[in-house]
């Protein structure tokens, strides 16, 4: 508990001097939620040869924008929006190629995989089949509108809890849940009809 | 239940228990009970998804990055600003120019200048010399208040 005191009192201290101009005082922030903010972007954007660049790029954002920063949130929350923004924002960006990731799935596949969910528990997956569904989901996402996709991640894969999300986005956890609802739902219902546009 | 309902159910639930109610729809509608093996299918992947392994930070990432994040602030920002008030100089000149041209403009094309600006260029028309100014000419003769009516 008092370990966890020093390190909030040593992250306002950061957080204050960045503001008063020392950047060097960016460093520790950064060491500290690193890990955080490249597991938010890898999850959102799916491409390991892009997630260090973006995680800088946050960072960059961040620091241009600390004296904006007036502690009402906690830090680790306005930073991971900075990334779901920034992230968000490149989604975007890329939408025209999204469609080929999709494409790419066969109707042969996807029962492939059914039967392998059906059968076993998730759990008893081999590592062969961990992939698989892995990249189902993957390519459902990313066919997904960026709004569901950025919902269902910080839900599904970073494992935030409504509340969070809530903050995070700025909206009522009400809003949270039933925005979830809906995304699910797209999700599956885009599912049955690529399923039947491929018969 | 009908199969909007279950729809609904199913996403809403995520993984749990379904009522006896709608597990009797996905009995007898086949397309629900797919429906239903998707979603379980969607959450193993999403499962199986969120236990790879995040890629780490290269070493170094954040001495790295702090090191850019001072140059920055040294030399960029500095260029940044002079950029964003060269900017606005550029912005201001041109709003200032076209607000002169304008002035310039108006007075020869408006309806209500349209008169004034011809009068200074010395370019007003027949018709326009023959009309009566209706606020200070003679009312006895109401024809003359018809615009563009030429006297008899």
């Amino acid at each position: 508990m008092a370990r966890l005191e020093s390190e909030v009192s040593h992250e306002v201290e950061c957080i204050r001097r960045v503001q008063r101009g020392e950047g060097e005082a960016f460093g520790p922030l950064v060491e500290r939620y690193q890990q955080r903010i490249f597991s938010i972007v890898f999850h959102l954007v799916r491409r390991r040869d892009e997630v260090e660049d973006l995680a800088q790029e946050v960072f960059f954002k961040a620091f241009r924008a600390i004296r904006s920063y007036n502690f009402q949130s906690s830090f680790a929350t306005w930073l991971s929006r900075i990334a779901v923004n920034h992230c968000y924002d490149y989604l975007r960006k890329v939408r025209a190629s999204r469609l080929s990731y999709y494409s790419e799935m066969t109707e042969e596949s996807a029962r492939e995989l059914e039967r392998k969910v059906e059968g076993s528990p998730p759990q008893g997956l081999d590592h062969g089949e961990r992939i698989t569904l892995r990249d189902f989901v993957s390519r459902l996402l990313a066919r997904a509108p960026e709004d569901d996709r950025v919902i269902l991640t910080l839900k599904e894969l970073e494992d935030f809890s409504v509340e969070e999300i809530a903050e995070l986005l700025r909206l009522k956890s009400s809003t949270v849940k039933v925005r979830l609802h809906r995304a699910r739902k797209r999700m599956l219902e885009d599912l049955e009809r690529w399923r039947q546009e491929g018969k | 239940m009908d199969c909007n309902e279950i729809r609904d159910l199913v996403s809403e639930l995520w993984g749990g228990d379904l009522p006896a109610a709608a597990r009797e729809h996905l009995s007898r509608c086949a397309a629900c009970e797919r429906f239903w093996r998707d979603a379980r299918l969607a959450q193993a992947g999403f499962r199986a998804w969120a236990e790879e392994a995040v890629p780490e930070p290269s070493l170094g990432f954040a001495s790295r990055l702090v090191r850019r994040l001072l140059e920055w602030e040294r030399t960029g920002a500095r260029s940044e600003f002079f950029e964003t008030v060269g900017r606005r100089f550029v912005y201001a000149t041109l709003a200032l120019t076209l607000a002169l041209l304008l002035s310039l403009v108006l007075p020869t094309s408006g309806p209500v200048r349209g008169v004034a600006g011809a009068d200074f260029l010395g370019l007003q028309s027949s018709t326009q010399l023959s009309q009566p100014d209706v606020i200070g000419g003679d009312l006895s003769d109401p024809h003359d208040m018809i615009p563009g009516r030429v006297p008899d």
